[in-house]
């Protein structure tokens, strides 16, 4: 059969982001895929070389448009560590509850995505409200639906305002109520089953190849996890577990996504028990203007929904950052790991398993 | 351990310095020479996660700096070693006029998106990479735009104009 070049761009209706796929393809089957990134370069290390410490957070934030907060955590972590300064224990709590609220609501839109492009339309619209009932909670507390900007070196912005933990909890509970329902339509449903079941496997030796981090090696049954292996904020405060599955496809890996969502519901109700009622929430900060950080370097990691998100930051003593570099989950899993991926499977599995290693452009291209 | 392990890269490689900044990084200055047998190593050792590859610009020094990040992959599935919470940060120097160095996609095969990445925004030729096209970037530059010597502010005039400030559009220039 004839080889033949095929463009899998943004425009497609199985592409979510703007990402691109070169596919060579014999028949429908895939020979060889390369990944065209770069839509959405905005030179943002660039560009926080010419601001200060804090006039960064902006654009940090925008990195990833649909969790900035692990963003946000990681830049305010990789200052603190610079800088030498201390969060305070209620500010650390409020951190970790923060950033498992960011991904809850970015594992339900993966789940919209994921439900949208394979034409299960209910599930992403329930999934898609589900997330506005958490965006409206963000918004409650900072003010802000998407970027939030509410970390900050020392600790947080503002303390929760009265009531907010229950709110929250039952918020929660509202979106936990309907699980069964999730499982019965898309989870555990045939149709979804046979489409993603056998897809885009990946075996240990190949993941460990080709770097690759979070999901795709949660569903091969590694426990690859960042806030146990090295644990920040207050997770080394709570017990939660890791699920893992053994599969290493598609299905695996959204079902890792699903176990996931649930833990971090539960992390929630449990960082929420044994927060202290009382203290400080930040470390009080020099003057943003006139901040200077001493000179030096630091690699800091932190666990974001879609894995392992390092940070290397160089300071030469001045009021501005001399090098930012984001090392995101989805530069490995979108490039490296989606081309081997790829090999050998039909054009109609495309996005799903795009989706399934859930690669997010922006995040690739900054 | 991670004592340990700078003792054992002491003892076998010879023009290292290694210094311990926290418990769980250790930074590697090395020459550019022996990067590539230290790397494969320290994957012999464990370290088998290649996490980053780096640049920094140091201008004044007229020199380019690389930085190699590795960590380890658990290989227990039930409980967590040691070495995965340590971080290794190898650096090694290049000379700014000639920017080359060799690839290391023999020993990590992910380290070839990073590659291509410090090639199109600093201008480092890494030989024997099999594909160093453009990966982001769609205009051409005689700078690398991440060189410390670009300007972002004169680029962008230069190439989409200047905005007239409000006192200029009062006197009617567009």
């Amino acid at each position: 059969m004839r080889e033949l070049e095929l463009y899998f761009g943004p425009q497609h209706l199985g592409m979510v982001g703007n990402f691109s796929i070169t596919l060579q393809v014999e028949g429908d089957r895939i020979i060889k895929a390369e990944a065209n990134p770069g839509y959405l370069h905005r030179g943002f290390e660039k560009l926080m070389e010419q601001r200060t410490w804090i006039q960064n957070f902006p654009l940090v934030c925008r990195i990833n448009v649909v969790e900035p907060d692990h963003m946000e955590l990681i830049y305010s972590m990789s200052v603190e560590k610079l800088a030498g300064i201390e969060v305070p224990e209620k500010g650390k709590y409020i951190r970790s509850i923060f950033c498992e609220m960011a991904r809850v609501a970015s594992h339900l839109f993966g789940a919209w995505a994921y439900a949208n492009m394979l034409g299960f339309d209910t599930v992403a619209n329930w999934a898609m409200y589900h997330r506005d009932l958490l965006l409206d909670m963000f918004e409650e507390l900072t003010g802000a639906r998407v970027y939030h900007i509410y970390l900050r070196p020392g600790g947080v912005r503002r303390d929760f305002p009265a009531g907010f933990t229950d709110r929250l909890v039952k918020t929660l509970h509202k979106i936990g109520g309907k699980v069964p329902d999730y499982n019965a339509t898309f989870f555990e449903n045939r149709l979804f089953q046979k489409r993603a079941e056998g897809i885009g496997t990946v075996n240990r030796e190949e993941a460990i190849r080709m770097g690759a981090v979070g999901h795709a090696l949660k569903a091969i049954g590694m426990k690859h996890d960042i806030r146990k292996i090295e644990p920040y904020a207050a997770y080394d405060q709570v017990e939660f577990n890791i699920h893992t599955r053994t599969g290493g496809d598609a299905y695996s890996r959204l079902l890792t996504i699903r176990d996931e969502m649930i833990e971090s519901v539960h992390l929630i109700f449990k960082l929420i028990d044994k927060m202290p009622k009382t203290g400080e929430v930040f470390t009080k900060t020099p003057n943003p203007f006139k901040w200077k950080i001493p000179a030096g370097e630091a690699y800091v990691r932190c666990e974001s929904s879609r894995g392992e998100l390092g940070l290397y930051m160089v300071s030469d003593g001045g009021t501005k950052p001399y090098r930012v570099h984001f090392n995101t989950p989805s530069f490995n899993n979108g490039l490296t790991v989606l081309e081997k991926a790829l090999e050998g499977e039909s054009i109609s599995d495309v996005g799903n398993i795009m989706i399934s290693l859930y690669v997010v452009a922006p995040e690739i291209d900054r | 351990m991670i004592n340990k392990l700078k003792q054992k890269l002491l003892s076998d490689f010879n023009d290292i310095q290694v210094n311990i900044p926290e418990d769980n990084r250790m930074i590697v200055n090395t020459k550019k020479e022996s990067l590539l047998s230290l790397l494969s190593y320290l994957k012999n050792m464990g370290f088998n996660h290649f996490a980053m590859l780096s640049c920094v610009d140091w201008i004044d020094e007229n020199e380019f700096e690389l930085i190699y990040i590795l960590s380890a992959y658990p290989e227990n599935d039930e409980q967590y070693q040691d070495i995965e919470k340590k971080n290794i940060i190898l650096k090694t120097r290049i000379s700014r006029e000639k920017a080359k160095f060799i690839t290391i996609i023999d020993i990590f095969e992910n380290a070839e998106p990073y590659e291509r990445e410090i090639h199109e925004m600093f201008g480092i030729h890494f030989e024997g990479h099999p594909r160093l096209t453009p990966l982001m970037l769609e205009r051409d530059y005689k700078i690398p735009p991440f060189r410390k010597d670009f300007d972002t502010n004169k680029y962008v005039e230069n190439t989409f104009g200047k905005v007239p400030s409000i006192k200029e559009r009062k006197e009617g220039k567009k």
